[in-house]
């Protein structure tokens, strides 16, 4: 029995959809490395009004004073000399997967993309390199004044709305990858819930990088109007070459008053990739974001994303793992701020490490003063497979009132001999015990996520454990 | 005036989280002359004037560690050879005559022994001065050693003090820490934990008032096999005081069956006090358990409403709570005297 689940497993991942690669073709790519003329000529190939071309430059002159990060992992690898920053694929953007040329179909088939858009989604937005070649929404969405569209369309169609919000959330000067992402970015989604619109059936934004030695720069900004509610999905993914790639996407979520906006992120980046992503965001009275995170992919990911609860009775809520395995170096966790009243936040983060991976938990927690009666609950755990990798937790709390009640738990240490042994008693293999208990303890975390999500986290779990035994 | 950048974390994280590090815009480098106010009781004859250079792996900086080696006006050398029955008690006064105090402490524990080394630090209330030490412990084989390290100082001197141990196998340390004074109170911690089945508790209790800040580096490495930390820190903040706690558990490769756990609390007695945390935990080897925990919060209004039921006015029902936090840590330094001195300045200051 164990013989047979064994190969069910190798062959599920045999097939590995995620390091499909197709010819590099485009209809445009930038020449490498990051200067005016080639952030210009991003602007033009875009066509971009006056006011997004101004913006570039200004944010490529920050990018050019800030300095790299002081903490973290290292980042010596990405030399952005090497990086092609705006690939633009062989089509303009489709609302039928029939028009979408067939190498690119495929991948996203294979994705299992247009199959969940059929049984589960709202909405779907599909970038492949530099630009969305797919998108669709579904009729009554439209009707009830949902704006569910790619980022280019907004920034043409809706023009005072991206104005009015596009890199306020996430300033340029925030840190030098998003001063780069202002200066380049492309693709994305734009996502507009008017007042007291439920939109109960998810909207997913699926990347795609294909083209080797570039990088990925799309900007997602998503507005839930008072009242509203939203899950938004976002999926990512690319082959893995033999030299670096670069993600560094930027979300800006704007929850305002009653709304409700869950993000989830399955990342699964392959492990070529440099993910230096940023996502914030700013939450009115009463409303609430969820954020359910799962890091599996990439070579070094510093990912944290932000809540800035600005309204009383705001709420967030965190729930995330990473899977670092070989030769990965996943730095991830979150930010929020407690601005406003009877704020209230809950953040649960599980972490596992193995075969020299690095997984490291940093966060900040932060109470201003005007957060009176202000509730935060942190809890992280981490689970290391074995003494090859590492696991470091760094979690800082700034609390600046005394109205506040705040606790902080972590745990660490590896699987249970006790655990392994008692399933081996019931006549479980040592194999299966273990990624018994993984799943397990992955599960508070998994539970929260889509389901075909869920499954593929699981026989990630199964991927990754086969690898490490015998 | 100058500048200063001190108290830096094993691992770095966000500058703009303002914790890595504290910067002293101030610093006024201080004219270092004769220090006499000192008082040993040592009755077992183990200590002496000797000078030992020290290498410390953290610390709080070159500079400080600098003046230690080549202008302390106070080389103290403790050398316990045997189990000791009696408490070692160093008193240091600060006063206008002795308004600077750059001091270090060598203490060399052999194999098989026993102490209970108290060092105190006290001032007058008016002056303003400055203080630098350092406690050095080497720590032989199954030895059993207690270090208190009091700090009674004013609110306006300048305290700056780092510890360093090595723990040797089978050996039971116990640091106690009294963070109560100081404009600055900087404070380094670091105990390498070397030997098989070595113990190092950390128990700490800290108070600020007025304007003091607080930076408290508490660093352990755990190499050996069955080595056990545990981290314990209660504070209590009132007025404008601000604190940084930094609390690290580093479990190296090699510290299999190792057990390490931190726990913070912090008691916020005004809305103008601040609290930072950094409770980190580092590890390279799967086959350990650590945990830690912080929370941060006000008194507790039950607890406070119970007291005040008793016909005890508000005030003197938060001295109580607070008292009550620190009492496992005063009553673990099993010195009457030095109680009643601490018991007496928790008082004091929570006036």
């Amino acid at each position: 029995m164990s013989e047979s689940k064994k190969k069910t497993q190798i062959k599920d991942f045999s097939t590995n959809i995620y390091d499909i690669k197709n010819k590099d073709e485009y209809s445009y790519k930038s020449k490498k490395g990051i200067t005016k003329e080639i952030v210009e000529e991003i602007s033009e190939q875009k066509n971009d009004p006056a006011w997004m071309r101004d913006f570039r430059l200004k944010a490529l002159e920050t990018y050019n004073k800030l300095e790299l990060p002081t903490w973290g992992p290292n980042l010596d690898e990405l030399n952005m000399d090497e990086i092609a920053t705006y690939v633009r694929p062989k089509t303009d953007m489709k609302s039928s997967w029939d028009d979408v040329p067939e190498d690119i179909k495929n991948t996203f088939d294979a994705l299992g993309i247009p199959e969940a858009e059929k049984e589960s989604l709202a909405g779907v937005g599909a970038q492949y390199d530099s630009e969305v070649v797919y998108h669709s929404i579904k009729e009554d969405l439209v009707k009830q004044g949902v704006i569910y569209t790619d980022m280019e369309t907004a920034v043409r169609d809706y023009p005072d709305i991206v104005k009015e919000h596009f890199m306020k959330c996430v300033p340029v000067s925030d840190h030098k990858f998003v001063a780069l992402h202002g200066a380049v970015w492309s693709g994305g989604s734009f996502v507009y819930v008017p007042k007291g619109v439920q939109v109960d059936i998810p909207l997913q934004s699926y990347f795609r990088l294909n083209s080797p030695e570039s990088g990925q720069f799309e900007h997602t900004l998503i507005i839930v109007d008072e009242g509203a509610s939203l899950h938004f999905i976002e999926g990512c993914s690319a082959p893995k070459y033999n030299k670096v790639n670069l993600h560094v996407g930027c979300v800006e979520l704007f929850v305002k008053k009653n709304a409700h906006l869950r993000y989830s992120t399955i990342e699964n980046w392959s492990k070529n990739m440099m993910n230096l992503n940023t996502k914030r965001a700013i939450v009115e009275e009463g409303g609430k974001i969820e954020w359910v995170t799962g890091s599996f992919g990439s070579k070094v990911s510093m990912l944290y994303p932000m809540a800035v609860l600005n309204g009383a009775n705001s709420k967030m809520e965190y729930t995330g793992i990473s899977f670092a395995g070989h030769g990965q170096n996943l730095d991830t966790g979150l930010k929020v701020v407690h601005n406003a009243p009877n704020t209230s936040s809950v953040i649960n983060s599980k972490s596992i490490s193995k075969d020299g991976g690095i997984a490291t938990f940093r966060s900040l927690e932060r109470v201003m003063p005007s957060a009176k009666n202000s509730k935060l609950s942190v809890s992280c755990e981490s689970l290391m497979l074995d003494n090859k990798s590492k696991s470091d937790t760094i979690p800082v709390s700034d609390i600046r009132t005394e109205e506040v009640e705040f606790s902080h738990e972590a745990k660490i240490g590896k699987i249970s001999d006790e655990e392994i042994f008692y399933l081996m008693s019931r006549g479980i293999s040592e194999e299966e015990a273990k990624a018994m208990i993984v799943r397990g303890f992955a599960y508070p975390i998994s539970k929260e996520l889509p389901l075909e999500y869920a499954v593929e986290m699981n026989n990630l779990i199964n991927l990754e454990l086969e690898g490490s035994i015998g | 005036m100058k500048n200063i950048v001190l108290n830096e974390t094993p691992v770095r994280t966000s500058k703009n989280y303002g914790i890595n590090n504290i910067e002293i815009k101030d610093f006024e480098e201080p004219v270092i002359k004769e220090f006499k106010n000192i008082k040993i009781t040592d009755n077992e004859n183990c200590v002496s004037s000797e000078k030992e250079n020290i290498n410390l792996k953290f610390g709080l900086g070159d500079y400080f560690l600098n003046q230690s080696n080549c202008q302390a006006n106070v080389n103290l050398k403790i050398n316990v050879d045997k189990k000791l029955k009696e408490p070692i008690i160093i008193e240091y006064n600060l006063d206008q005559s002795n308004d600077v105090l750059v001091d270090n402490i060598n203490i060399n524990a052999n194999d098989n022994t026993k102490a209970n080394i108290i060092v105190i630090y006290k001032s007058v209330d008016e002056i303003n001065g400055y203080h630098n030490g350092i406690c050095n412990a080497e720590i032989g084989a199954n030895a059993n050693i207690h270090v208190t390290i009091v700090n009674l100082l004013n609110t306006k001197i300048n305290n700056f003090y780092s510890v360093n141990s090595n723990i040797e196998d089978e050996s039971k340390t116990l640091f106690s820490m009294v963070e109560f004074g100081g404009k600055y109170n900087v404070v380094n911690y670091y105990a390498k934990l070397a030997g098989y089945k070595s113990v190092n508790k950390l128990h700490s209790i800290y108070l600020g008032k007025e304007e003091q800040r607080i930076d408290l580096n508490y660093i352990t490495e755990l190499y050996g096999e069955k080595t056990n930390v545990d981290i314990e820190v209660n504070g209590a903040l009132k007025d404008k005081a601000k604190k940084n706690f930094k609390g690290t558990i580093d479990f190296k490769t090699g510290s299999k069956k190792a057990k390490g756990k931190e726990n913070e609390y912090c008691t916020l007695l005004s809305d103008t006090s601040y609290s930072k945390a950094l409770p980190m935990l580092l590890c390279t080897e799967d086959d350990v358990e650590g945990e830690h925990s912080t929370a941060t919060g006000k008194v507790d209004d039950n607890e406070l409403f119970y007291i005040m039921t008793r016909g005890i006015s508000e005030k003197e029902a938060k001295k109580m709570i607070v008292k009550a936090k620190f009492n496992s840590v005063i009553q673990g330094i099993k010195e009457a005297t030095v109680q009643n001195l601490i018991l007496e300045e928790v008082d004091r200051r929570l006036d």
